[in-house]
């Protein structure tokens, strides 16, 4: 479960980005965060991946108020947690199929275990092909995908998805879409920041809208 | 799959750093050796002389055979003392010989009597009893275990012993260094690169130990080529004549080589701790 408490968050003594923030995301539920360019989609998920501390209010996972974390912990709270970053956060100089097993192999695993579920994930994502080839040599599409492949590949119980369908055509867009609303099928919960709203407005799934501060289902967010 | 490291570490981008332990190791394998051969000279030098001391009865003292008897009577009744043997007049002789010559008149000249006296090297007698009985009896006869000559070559050893260390600890310093720099250089150049593999869920330490298996690899490197270089350079020293003439007793032990491997081990040891403190440390401030 993910909670927030009255949460705020700015960058250094920026303005605020985040302010009094308050929900609350049960286990296994699909959750679409929206807001204008700007509005702090990537910053919110950002404090979710715990990449920063929020600058007010609480914010608890896994039944943990995250300020009380050690960096151990934090690592380990991280291998539970996949993520899709806006601007992919892929390694250059290792292959997509490298990339992919990254969360597998800094967990410690040995390649012989993950070997085979790399290549079905890159096969699932359309990118059996280009196992062997560099992020610099995959279009921004391309890219994306390899992506989704490593944030899931280690199946954690949280999927952070930013902009997930940004690089893509409409029909890679909805075959990511179906691949996520599959993920959470199977249980996972999935946090999903996009500013289509007509991707959203399709879908039934619980929203947050960070530019309104509001949630679908009438919560003051 | 491919294997890559996770950090993109440049090929030749160790190697400067390389050669600098490599230099140092050079350093400390002579460093170690002086120090072995130091204390073996030293040792080569008292042990010939711990066994022994002499009783010098000056010419010009009155009667010289008289009072030979009762040195020899006071010695050989003093704790310590195995044997106490006058020397003859031509073995006097033939210690004076470097300073007068080969003259057959020696025996005329009124040289001093001289008694070589064997002692216990486990217990020695005291130089200062003795000393103090001889002044009673027979004024003029010198007792001397050769101590402050012993204690001259120990001090002397015991100061190059002290110059080797500071010099071992001075390499050491100098690769910890060199280490300390290079990592840090090196994880704010992949900075991005390690913030991602901490977002991939990586621990402090998984992170150390990617610059540790480098910094081994970096420190073998370094060490071997610094001791093979040492090796050689000792054996091509140990080969020049004028050296091994100069100074004889320079042979080092029989398990001097056992530096070679001490100090590559030392150097890896060093490096790997080095990169491994100097990541957790600078990625826990938040680096
Ligand atoms: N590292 C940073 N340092 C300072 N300010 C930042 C930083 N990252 C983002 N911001 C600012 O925070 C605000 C929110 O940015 P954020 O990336 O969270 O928005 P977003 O909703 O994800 O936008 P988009 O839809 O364009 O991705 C922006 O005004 C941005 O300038
Ligand atoms: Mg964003």
């Amino acid at each position: 479960m993910i909670l927030f408490e009255n949460v705020g968050f700015r960058y250094g003594r920026g303005p605020d980005i985040l302010q009094g923030l308050n929900f609350e995301i049960p286990d296994g539920e699909f959750t679409f965060i929206t807001g204008a360019s700007g509005a702090g989609k990537s910053s919110l998920l950002r404090l979710l991946y715990l990449d920063d501390l929020p600058t007010a209010g609480k914010i608890s996972l896994f039944e943990r108020d995250v300020a009380t974390l050690t960096r151990d912990e934090i690592a380990w709270f991280r291998r539970r947690i996949g993520v899709v970053f806006q601007d992919f956060r892929l390694l250059d100089h290792l292959t997509a199929a490298e990339n992919v097993a990254l969360p597998l192999k800094v967990a410690g695993a040995r390649e012989a275990a993950y070997r085979d579920n790399v290549a079905e994930m890159l096969h699932w994502v359309g990118l059996g092909e280009q196992m062997n080839v560099r992020p610099p040599h995959l279009s921004g599409g391309e890219k994306q995908r390899v992506a989704i492949a490593r944030a899931v590949v280690a199946s954690p119980d949280i999927i952070l998805a930013d902009e997930p369908t940004g690089s893509v055509d409409p029909e890679m867009a909805e075959r990511i879409m179906q691949l996520f609303l599959e993920m959470n099928r199977l249980g996972k919960t999935i946090v999903f920041a996009t500013h289509d709203l007509e991707m959203v407005n399709r879908s039934k799934q619980p929203r947050i809208d960070l530019s309104t501060k509001t949630t679908n289902n009438g919560m003051a967010a | 799959m491919r294997r890559s490291s996770l950090i993109p570490f440049k090929a030749g981008g160790g190697f400067l750093m390389a050669l600098i332990v490599a230099a140092m190791a050079f350093l400390a394998c002579f460093a170690l050796g002086g120090a072995l051969g130091a204390s073996k000279l030293a040792n080569a030098w008292t042990e010939g002389l711990s066994g022994a001391a002499t009783v010098r009865i000056g010419a010009e003292d009155g009667a010289p055979e008289q009072q030979l008897g009762i040195v020899l009577d006071i010695l050989k009744s003093s704790e310590g003392v195995i044997d106490a043997v006058p020397l003859t007049t031509d073995e006097v002789a033939a210690l004076l010989k470097p300073w007068f010559g080969a003259t057959p008149e020696l025996a005329d000249l009124p040289a001093p009597a001289i008694v070589a006296v064997t002692i216990d090297p486990l217990n020695e007698p005291d130089t200062a009893i003795i000393q103090a009985r001889l002044d009673g009896a027979a004024a003029g006869a010198v007792y001397d275990d050769h101590g402050e000559w012993r204690g001259r070559a120990a001090s002397a050893a015991h100061a190059v012993r002290s110059v080797a260390i500071g010099a071992l600890i001075v390499c050491a310093f100098a690769i910890a260094s060199v280490v300390i720099l290079t990592v840090r250089t090196g994880l704010s150049a992949h900075k991005e690169n390690i913030a991602t593999l901490r977002l991939a869920g990586a621990e402090d330490r998984y992170v150390a130990g990617l610059y540790q298996s480098r910094y081994f690899w970096l420190g073998l490197l370094g060490g071997v080529l610094g001791c093979l270089l040492a090796f050689a350079a000792m054996i091509g020293f140990d080969a020049m004549p004028t050296v091994s003439r100069a100074l004889p007793a320079l042979e080092l032990p029989t398990y001097w080589w056992l530096v070679f491997p001490g100090v590559i081990l030392f150097v890896v040891i060093l490096c790997i701790l080095a990169a491994r403190f100097t990541v957790l440390g600078t990625l826990r401030r938040g680096a």
